[in-house]
């Protein structure tokens, strides 16, 4: 019954899942990726759903605003440094992916495996002779 | 098969984590155990301590002005890690395959972006200027001058762009959020305060609340000009094209 009443947490924690699962079951990396941003924005959710305070107000001051009333600011400031650091795992994994592509012409993790340790037992082969 | 067994994994990790979410305090509960004690010493002393009406400010640019600075740095780190990856910049023009599209973006497109492109820069610098006294701040303001900029380099193209914003003028700006920080840390320091103070114990009492105000601003419109031009410049070096392609003519 509590679940009912946590429902925002509820509803984060099934986004982490369906992240998740596509991180594991896609085969596509740029799909991965996005399964990986879902992870994060449920984070995002769980975090901004803890500062939130019933009947709040914004926790700005002024205008006569009760302090004792106003959502809490520090889940706010920690969602803030979640979404930076979301923005560079993004922007790295994305410039890898690109090279990725470049050498091997395909975003299939499966096929990009197979043409490495092609390579990998062809540079063995040529050390031997 | 491996996609049954990922949904059994993730079917029961799903079951867990209900589990606990029922444990949980209940949702918007005032005496939440995570609004007790910080919190609320955040939201009561903050316009009193910093100047800052917005107490989200207070917390970011003040209170927990190192993890601020870290933050600028990740940015900054994120675009050197993007551009060790794919490869520096070379001086003068860029381009990208988009720019030889041979569907050219239609006129009215093209009329609307340059309509509507200043009045998303006013916008990004009233969220950054007005964060002391409403909610914004300078990581929101500079991820809407970013995207300002993203809408312009996909209508009009990289060459355009990086025309208009060329190599010499990002790079400084894109240093400058971490370099305004340690000045003013420095400052504060010198001010005799200790690192990243804003109200300096040295300046008569009397204008230091100002000073405070004002010095925040600067690092906001700092992390602003910093954030929103790391992010151009990610984008820049992801479109990019090697040397080797043909240039467009």
């Amino acid at each position: 019954m509590n679940l009912s009443h946590n429902y925002l947490y509820a509803a984060a924690m099934l986004l982490f899942c369906i992240g998740l699962y596509n991180v594991i079951v896609r085969r596509n990396i740029v799909k991965k990726l996005i399964g990986l941003n879902i992870m994060e924005t449920s984070v995002f959710f769980f975090y901004i759903s803890l500062g939130y305070t019933r009947n709040g107000v914004a926790p700005v001051a002024g205008a006569g605003a009760d302090p004792t009333r106003m959502v809490n600011p520090v889940p706010q400031v920690l969602v803030l440094t979640g979404i930076i650091v979301a923005v560079g795992v993004t922007a790295l994994a994305l410039s890898m992916v690109i090279l990725l592509h470049r050498k091997y012409g395909t975003l299939d993790t499966d096929q990009i495996m197979r043409m490495a340790r092609q390579e990998e037992t062809q540079a063995a082969r040529e050390e031997g002779n | 098969m491996k996609r049954l067994l990922a949904l059994l994994f993730v079917a029961a990790l799903a079951v867990l984590l209900l589990f606990l979410v029922t444990k949980m305090p209940s949702l918007g509960d005032p005496d939440n155990p995570a609004r007790q004690g910080m919190a609320t010493q955040y939201l009561e002393r903050s316009p009193e301590d910093t100047g800052a009406q917005d107490a989200v400010t207070a917390v970011n640019v003040n209170y927990r002005g190192y993890d601020t600075m870290g933050k600028v740095g990740i940015i900054y780190c994120a675009l050197m890690g993007v551009l060790a990856v794919l490869g520096r910049e070379k001086r003068g023009r860029i381009q990208a395959r988009l720019d030889g599209a041979r569907v050219a973006p239609s006129k009215i497109v093209e009329v609307m972006v340059r309509f509507v492109i200043p009045f998303i820069i006013l916008f990004s610098a009233y969220v950054i200027i007005h964060a002391e006294i409403s909610p914004g701040g300078g990581f929101q303001g500079g991820a809407i001058i970013g995207a300002s900029m993203i809408i312009f380099t996909t209508i009009f193209g990289l060459q355009e762009a990086s025309r208009r914003m060329p190599q010499g003028l990002r790079v400084p700006l894109e240093g400058s959020a971490i370099m305004t920080f340690f000045v003013l840390g420095v400052l504060g320091i010198a001010g005799g305060g200790t690192f990243l103070t804003y109200a300096w114990p040295r300046v008569s009492t009397s204008i230091q609340p100002a000073l405070a105000n004002w010095l925040s601003v600067i690092v906001e419109m700092a992390i602003g000009i910093g954030v929103g031009f790391a992010l151009i410049s990610i984008l820049f070096a992801m479109m990019r094209e090697e040397e080797d392609l043909e240039p467009v003519a």
